[in-house]
């Protein structure tokens, strides 16, 4: 990688103590972001993806967490940072949007008064300059008459609306990384599309990086350079998204891309996984997928490391021979 | 497939009065507007589109778990819109619903064994061992394990639920499964688990299914013919194939250009069009063509005149004053 990277995750560990024994959300994850780069993180439900982000920037309140390893942000360790030493970073240096774009705007106040706010607890700005500001912010993320919409309240907006008020706000900083969990799950396909759009000229206007979060792997493939493919709380592969799309190298990738109905094509059967997601209070020691592989060898119940070429990495046993000869197969 | 006609909906129209008043008398919202279609014995109908277009409402209506405001709907031969409660009892067991939420639509306090028998048992299916014994069947067929049958909902997976949910459809051999939304709360490798099961059991027992869903990557891998939704009223309709691959209606064609696609093949891709504004409300319908406020084609005769649907080909019906790829 030419540029030092803005984000730099190594080995990341969250596990909850639960009634029913250690519950291991996050269980080794490693990856980085360059600048200017989207990465996405795809995964089914439950395989560690917000918990993952949200432990980074410290949002995990759970008495019973437990969180290990690296997070380095722009050079800087920011893992087990005091809520005083994050604040300025959260909403400043590093925006954020969810799902549900209600966790991030509060019903009682205008998203004015919110965008003004944020931007006066991350700048030097007065309270007129914050308020030129937001309508600023606004006008940018497309929405109509910023002038007089900066005084409404949430409900008066509609979903896609409100996901570009939070876009707003998590741009008002100027952020040198933008963190989107499954930021169009809740929208309509239409509306998808209209944010997603957004999202890519705001990142080359601003010059920001994007981890985006998505269980979509059509979403990824629009928006990512380069994709994390996690399974039980692990990285199963990880590389650019053209390498991983075209040529996936794990199994539970090439599963995962197989199960996908397309609208370009029809196929009689869909490829399926067989089974259901490992319980994350039981994920074998060895490798996480081995109960649904039908690839499973005696060797697997050793845990692989990721490893490859060209940045192209992927934690599984298989010789690439063995990969050639599955894949000739599979392929029609 | 044939071309016998199972259903028959001419012209459904379903109103809803809600609570805000407007100008001092309560707000109407036409949830679904002059909806005619056919379903065929033995096809998969899908219908898509976006949050709130109707899709639920004109699926109740069909199956009449919600009376229609107007038009009719003709299953089997027999108007069931002008059928009164009891009339409806003996054509119910034969159309039966799969709904998107497995977890809400099974009963927590009872074993999934039990909810599977209930439709046997309130129509008297046979003596309990013959109940019991088409359970352990329908368990087998759905891909269920037996020894399972005496657990609660929460012991199994979405999938699983999934399973349990068409189990109990498909209890008393219905001839119309009407899934609305089955795999939307399911992950990917375990919604293709799912569609792979109700294309079998469509193969196995000749099912029609009416499919509905907001996602056009699963309506077309299941469905043979496609419906397209737009504010309460179908505005294009076709062969699945034909209708994916030479959309004629200007919103078909937005859909169709921004579903994010894997681009692992170096086809060209559909040129995207981005829609602007969001989906009116059903109580604030535009005039003329319900999408002109939409449609990058539209005209001053769009915002006046509203298009009917009309066929342009046996089977492939658009309503549009411009449709696309028509040649
Ligand atoms: N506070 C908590 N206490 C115990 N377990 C938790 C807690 N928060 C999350 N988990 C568990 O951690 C695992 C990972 O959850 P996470 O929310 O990261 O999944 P995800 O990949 O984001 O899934 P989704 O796609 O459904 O959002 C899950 O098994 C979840 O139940
Ligand atoms: N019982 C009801 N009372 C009043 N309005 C209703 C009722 N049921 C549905 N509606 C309205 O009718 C319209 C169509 O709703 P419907 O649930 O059929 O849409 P849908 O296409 O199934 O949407 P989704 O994809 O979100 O399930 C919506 O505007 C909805 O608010
Ligand atoms: S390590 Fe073994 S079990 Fe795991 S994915 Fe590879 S082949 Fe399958
Ligand atoms: S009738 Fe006019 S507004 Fe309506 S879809 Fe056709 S071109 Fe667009
Ligand atoms: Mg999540
Ligand atoms: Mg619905």
């Amino acid at each position: 990688m030419p540029e030092s990277p803005i984000l730099k995750v190594s080995d990341l560990k969250v596990t909850f103590a639960t009634r029913q024994g250690p519950l291991r959300a996050v269980d080794g994850l490693s990856f980085e972001v360059a600048p200017k780069e989207v990465v996405g993180i795809v995964g089914e439900s439950g395989s560690g993806k917000s918990v993952s982000m949200y432990s980074m920037l410290g949002l995990v309140r759970d008495a019973n967490v437990s969180i290990t390893g690296s997070v380095k942000f722009n050079g800087r360790e920011i893992l087990g940072l005091s809520d005083r030493e994050m604040q300025p970073i959260r909403g400043g240096e590093i925006g954020m949007i969810f799902q549900d774009p209600m966790t991030a705007l509060t019903p009682v106040y205008t998203v004015g008064w919110q965008i003004i706010e944020q931007l006066r607890a991350h700048t030097t700005m007065t309270k007129a300059q914050a308020r030129e500001r937001a309508i600023e912010l606004l006008a940018e993320v497309g929405i109509p008459d910023p002038r007089t919409r900066v005084d409404n309240y949430p409900h008066e907006f509609s979903g896609g609306m409100r996901q570009r008020v939070v876009i707003a706000m998590a741009l008002s900083c100027n952020p040198k990384l933008l963190i989107a969990d499954e930021p169009t799950t809740a929208l309509d396909v239409t509306t998808q599309a209209q944010i997603l759009d957004l999202m890519s000229k705001l990142q080359e206007t601003y010059n920001s990086s994007i981890v985006i979060i998505t269980h979509d792997m059509g979403v990824i493939a629009e928006m990512a350079h380069r994709v994390v493919v996690m399974y039980a709380g692990r990285p199963a592969e990880i590389g650019d998204e053209i390498d991983v799309v075209r040529q996936p190298r794990h199994p539970y990738t090439w599963g995962l891309l197989g199960a996908v109905p397309r609208v370009e094509s029809r196929n009689d059967r869909l490829a399926t996984i067989p089974g259901n997601a490992v319980s994350p209070l039981d994920i074998p020691e060895g490798c996480a997928f081995a109960d649904r592989c039908e690839y499973r060898m005696d060797i697997c119940t050793k845990r692989p490391q990721l490893q490859g070429d060209h940045g192209h990495l992927d934690a599984c046993w298989l010789t690439d021979e063995q990969r050639v000869s599955i894949r000739s197969k599979a392929t029609p | 497939m044939s071309d016998d006609i199972l259903l028959k909906a001419t012209d459904v129209v379903k109103t809803f009065s809600t609570k805000s008043m407007k100008f001092g008398r309560p707000n109407l919202s036409t949830a679904v507007n002059g909806v005619s279609l056919e379903i065929r014995r033995g096809e998969t109908l899908g219908i898509v589109g976006e949050s709130g277009c109707g899709k639920s409402t004109l699926a109740r209506c069909l199956v009449q778990l919600l009376p229609t405001t107007s038009g009719s709907v003709v299953f089997e031969g027999t108007d069931i819109s002008k059928l009164s409660r009891r009339g409806l009892r003996p054509l119910r067991k034969k159309m039966q619903l799969v709904f998107q939420d497995p977890y809400a639509s099974l009963n927590p306090r009872r074993t999934v064994g039990d909810i599977v028998a209930e439709p046997l048992r309130i129509n008297k299916f046979g003596t309990e061992s013959v109940i019991q014994e088409r359970v352990r069947e329908l368990f087998t067929t759905v891909g269920l394990d037996v020894n399972s049958l005496t657990r609660y909902p929460h012991e199994f997976s979405g999938g699983q639920r999934q399973r349990i949910g068409i189990a109990r459809a498909l209890a008393l051999n219905p001839s119309l499964v009407v899934a609305d939304e089955p795999v939307s709360a399911l992950d990917v490798s375990v919604q293709a688990q799912v569609l792979n099961l109700m294309a079998d059991l469509q193969d196995k027992f000749n099912l029609t299914y009416l499919f509905i869903a907001h996602d056009l990557g699963v309506v077309r891998h299941v469905s043979d013919r496609v419906g397209v939704m737009y504010l309460g009223e179908i505005v294009e309709m076709g062969d699945a194939d034909e209708l994916y691959d030479r959309p004629m209606h200007p919103y078909t064609d937005a859909l169709l250009s921004v579903v994010p696609e894997l681009n692992d093949t170096d086809a060209p891709r559909r040129e995207r069009v981005i829609l602007n504004g969001d989906v009116p409300d059903p109580s604030d319908r535009p005039s003329g063509c319900s999408f002109h406020p939409r449609c990058p084609l539209a005209t001053a005769k769009c915002k006046e005149e509203k298009p009917t649907l009309v066929e342009i080909r046996p089977g492939r019906t658009v309503a549009c004053h411009y449709p696309k790829n028509l040649g």
